[in-house]
C-alpha cells in the first residue's frame, strides 16, 4: 500500500471566533478522483488554501504527497496543480503569456514554457485564443485557463476549487471529459470541490461531504450510492390530474406506503417496499391521470441532514 | 530568491510597456528638457555658476528639482498604488501564490521592478538634460560637477522609492483600487499644496499677531512702522510665525528632498516653500559639504522608504489572499 497523497490529522482553522474548519480527518490515495461535497461556506476553500500552504491552520496536522503543509508547503506548491477558488489572470496580458509567466515560476526553461503553454491551450481547447488578452475571455474560457496553468508543471496532484462553476452545461461536459481523461491516461490523482452532489457523482471514485467545517461522510462512490439510491427508491414525487381525498386515503392504505403527503400541487409518498406498481393501479382505478412520477431527489441538504441523523 | 527575478522581470517589463508609465515619462522629458533649457539660458547669464546650475537655476517654470518636488510624489504613488490590490481583487493574486515560491518574492520583485523602473526615469532624464545643455553651454561638468550629479541621481531615485514604497504600502492595506488611488491623490495634494497653507494656518493659529504697528500723523494713527517698539515686537512674532511654519513644511518628504537636492548641487537652501525657491544662486558647497549638510535630510527620506517597505511586507506575509476575503 503506497502512501497517501492527501492526509489529514484534525485539521482545524479558525477564523477569530468562527470555525471554517473543524477537526478534519481526511486521506485520499493516489489514483482517486476525489469529490469534495459541501454547500457555500462549508469550509472547501479553507481546507484547499491549507493544503498547498496558502493559508496556516490553527491545529492539526496534514501532508500532502508526504510533505507537511506548514512546514514544506513550497514542494507542494511545486508538486500540486490548484486551479483557485476563482482564479484571476492578469486581464492585459495574452493567454499564452499568462501561462509562460506561471511555466517560468515553476522553473521551467523560457522555451519549455512556451512549448508547455501552447501545448496545454490545445489540451483545454482555447487553442484559438492563444494571443487574445485575456480581459475578453468569458467565466469559462477563465475557468479552461485556470485548469492549463495547474497542468504546466506536470503536478503529481489536481486541486480543483469548484472547477465547473459558472459553466454551461456543454463546458461543465468539456471539464468533466477533461478531468476523467486526465485522471485516465495520466493516473493522475484528483482532489476537487463542489457543491453539485450530480457533478461529484459523475466524476469521482471518492467522496467526503463537509457541512459546517465538519466531515459528514468520506468513502467511496460506490459505497454512498447505494445507500442513496436505496433512499431514493423509497421515495415518490407524483403530480396527479384532480386528485381527491379518497384516492390519497387509498394510496396510504396499500401495504409497504407508510406516508402520504399533500404539498401544493405534488404528492409524496414515502415506502417502508417498492410498491410504485401498486400506487400507479390504484391512481388508474379513480380514473386520475398522473402527470408526473419520479422518485424523489434528495437535495444536497437532506442528504446532511439525513447523515447528520445517523451521526 | 528565484522567485523574486521572475516576478522583477516580469512586473518590469509590465511598467515600461504601460500606457501610465509612457505618460508620465513623457511629461518628465517634456519638462525637464524644458528646464535644461532654461538652466542652460539661466547659466549663460550667470556665467559662474558652473554646469550644476542647470538642475537648480530657473527664469520661468521651474528647474528639475522643482519638478520632482511637484511631479515625484505622483510618480511614484502610481507605480505602487495597486501593486497588490489590483491582482488581489482580479483573482490572480491566488493564481501566482499557488506557484511554487515565497510570498516575499512577489512583494520584493514588485518593489524592485517598481524601483527600477523609476531608475530608468531617472537616468534618462538626467541623461537627457546633460546632453541638451551641453551643446547649449559649449561645455559639460567638471569631474567633480559628475560626482554631484551621480549623488544628485541616487538621491533623485530613492526619494521616489520612498513615494513607491508608500504607494506599496497603500496598495496592500486597501482592498480597492480605487481607495488607494484616493490615498494616493491626497498624498500629493498635501505635499504639494496643502501643507504650506497648513502650515501658514497652524503658524498664524500658535503665534496671533493682535495689532498691527502704527504710524500717528496728526492726531490720527494710521498703519505704518515709525514706532520703534511696536515694529520690534512685530518683527520677532512675524519670525516666530515663521520658524514654526519651516519646521511644519520641514517635515514634508519633498521639501526634505529639495533642500537635500539644493545641498548636493552646492547651493544653499534657505528655507524654502514649496513651489518657490528660494536658494540663493551661489554654488558655495562642495560635494562633502552639501552630502553632510544634507545627511539628516538624506536618513529621514530612507527610514520612511524602509518603513513603509517593512509595514507592507509585514501586513503581506500574514494577508488571507481569497479574493474579496
Ligand atoms: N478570512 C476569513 N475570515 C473570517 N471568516 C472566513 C474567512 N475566510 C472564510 N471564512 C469563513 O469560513 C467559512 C468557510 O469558507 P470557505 O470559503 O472554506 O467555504 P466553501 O466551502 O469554499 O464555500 P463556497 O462553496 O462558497 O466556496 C465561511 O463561513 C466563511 O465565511
Ligand atoms: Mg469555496
Amino acid at each position: 500500500m503506497s502512501q497517501p497523497v492527501i492526509e489529514t490529522k484534525g485539521l482545524t482553522k479558525v477564523y477569530g471566533d468562527f470555525t471554517a474548519l473543524d477537526n478534519l480527518n481526511l486521506t485520499v490515495n493516489e489514483g482517486e478522483i476525489f469529490g469534495f461535497l459541501g454547500p457555500n461556506g462549508a469550509g472547501k476553500t479553507t481546507t484547499i488554501l491549507l493544503l498547498v500552504g496558502l493559508s496556516v491552520p490553527t491545529s492539526g496536522a496534514a501532508t500532502v504527497l508526504g510533505y507537511n503543509i506548514v512546514r514544506e508547503s513550497r514542494e507542494i506548491r511545486r508538486n500540486v496543480g490548484l486551479l483557485p477558488d476563482f482564479a484571476g489572470f492578469y486581464e492585459d496580458l495574452s493567454a499564452q503569456k499568462n501561462l509562460e509567466y506561471i511555466g517560468l515560476l515553476n522553473d521551467l526553461s523560457k522555451t519549455e514554457s512556451e512549448k508547455r503553454a501552447t501545448e496545454l491551450l490545445e489540451t483545454v481547447g482555447l487553442g484559438e485564443w492563444k494571443n487574445v488578452n485575456v480581459e475578453k475571455f468569458s467565466r469559462g474560457m477563465k475557468q479552461r485557463l485556470g485548469i492549463a496553468q495547474a497542468l504546466i508543471k506536470r503536478p503529481r496532484l489536481l486541486i480543483l476549487d469548484e472547477p465547473t462553476i459558472g459553466l454551461d452545461p456543454a463546458g461543465t461536459k468539456e471539464i468533466r471529459e477533461l478531468i476523467l481523461k486526465l485522471n485516465k491516461e495520466q493516473g493522475l490523482t484528483i482532489f476537487l470541490s463542489s457543491h453539485l452532489l450530480h457533478e461529484i457523482q459523475m466524476t469521482c471514485t471518492h467522496v467526503g461531504i463537509i457541512n459546517h467545517g465538519r466531515l459528514v461522510v468520506c468513502d467511496a462512490l460506490h459505497n454512498l450510492t447505494e445507500l442513496l439510491t436505496e433512499s431514493e427508491g423509497l421515495s415518490l414525487e407524483l403530480k396527479i390530474h384532480n386528485p381527491t381525498q379518497e384516492l390519497l386515503k387509498e394510496i396510504e392504505g396499500i401495504v409497504g406506503v407508510s406516508r402520504v403527503l399533500q404539498k401544493e400541487d405534488k404528492v409524496y409518498v414515502t415506502m417502508t417496499s417498492d410498491v410504485t406498481l401498486e400506487i400507479s393501479k390504484t391512481i388508474a382505478r379513480h380514473g386520475a391521470y398522473v402527470l408526473l412520477m419520479k422518485p424523489k431527489e434528495y437535495s444536497l441538504e437532506e442528504i446532511f441532514m439525513k447523515y447528520y441523523e445517523e451521526a | 530568491m528565484a522567485g523574486s527575478l521572475t516576478v522583477f522581470r516580469k512586473e518590469l517589463a509590465d511598467h515600461l510597456g504601460s500606457k501610465r508609465y509612457l505618460i508620465l515619462f513623457t511629461i518628465i522629458i517634456l519638462l525637464s528638457s524644458l528646464s535644461a533649457y532654461q538652466g542652460s539660458q539661466y547659466l549663460k547669464n550667470n556665467p559662474n555658476l558652473g554646469f550644476l546650475a542647470i538642475f537648480s537655476g530657473q527664469m520661468f517654470g521651474f528647474s528639475f528639482i522643482q519638478l520632482m518636488v511637484f511631479f515625484g510624489p505622483i510618480i511614484g504613488l502610481s507605480l505602487g498604488f495597486d501593486a497588490i490590490n489590483k491582482e488581489r481583487t482580479s483573482g490572480s493574486l491566488s493564481t501566482l501564490l499557488s506557484q511554487p515560491i515565497f510570498r516575499d518574492s512577489v512583494i520584493n520583485g514588485k518593489f524592485l521592478a517598481g524601483a527600477a523602473a523609476l531608475s530608468i526615469m531617472t537616468v534618462s532624464t538626467i541623461g537627457i538634460m546633460i546632453g541638451m545643455a551641453i551643446p547649449l553651454l559649449g561645455f559639460g561638468p567638471t569631474l567633480d560637477g559628475i560626482l554631484n550629479i551621480i549623488s544628485l541621481t541616487l538621491l533623485t531615485i530613492m526619494y521616489l522609492a520612498f513615494w513607491l514604497s508608500l504607494g506599496l504600502l497603500f496598495s496592500v492595506l486597501t482592498k480597492k483600487t480605487s481607495t488607494s488611488m484616493l490615498a494616493s491623490v491626497a498624498t500629493w495634494l498635501t505635499c504639494v499644496i496643502v501643507i504650506s497653507m497648513l502650515a501658514t494656518l497652524i503658524a498664524n493659529a500658535v503665534v496671533p499677531i493682535t495689532f498691527t504697528p502704527t504710524t500717528t500723523i496728526g492726531n490720527a494713527t494710521v498703519p505704518g512702522r515709525q514706532n520703534p517698539q511696536q515694529t520690534s515686537e512685530y518683527r520677532a512674532l512675524m519670525e516666530q510665525r515663521f520658524s514654526i511654519q519651516n519646521m511644519i513644511l520641514k517635515i514634508s518628504p519633498t521639501n526634505l528632498y529639495s533642500e537635500a537636492a539644493s545641498a548636493i548641487l552646492g547651493v544653499i537652501a534657505s528655507s524654502s516653500f514649496i513651489g518657490i525657491d528660494r536658494s540663493t544662486p551661489f554654488r558655495s558647497l562642495t560635494l562633502s559639504q552639501g552630502l553632510a549638510a544634507s545627511w539628516a535630510n538624506i536618513t529621514i527620506i530612507a527610514i520612511g522608504l524602509l518603513v513603509c517597505f517593512i509595514v507592507s511586507y509585514i501586513k503581506f506575509l500574514r494577508m488571507e489572499i481569497r479574493p474579496g476575503g
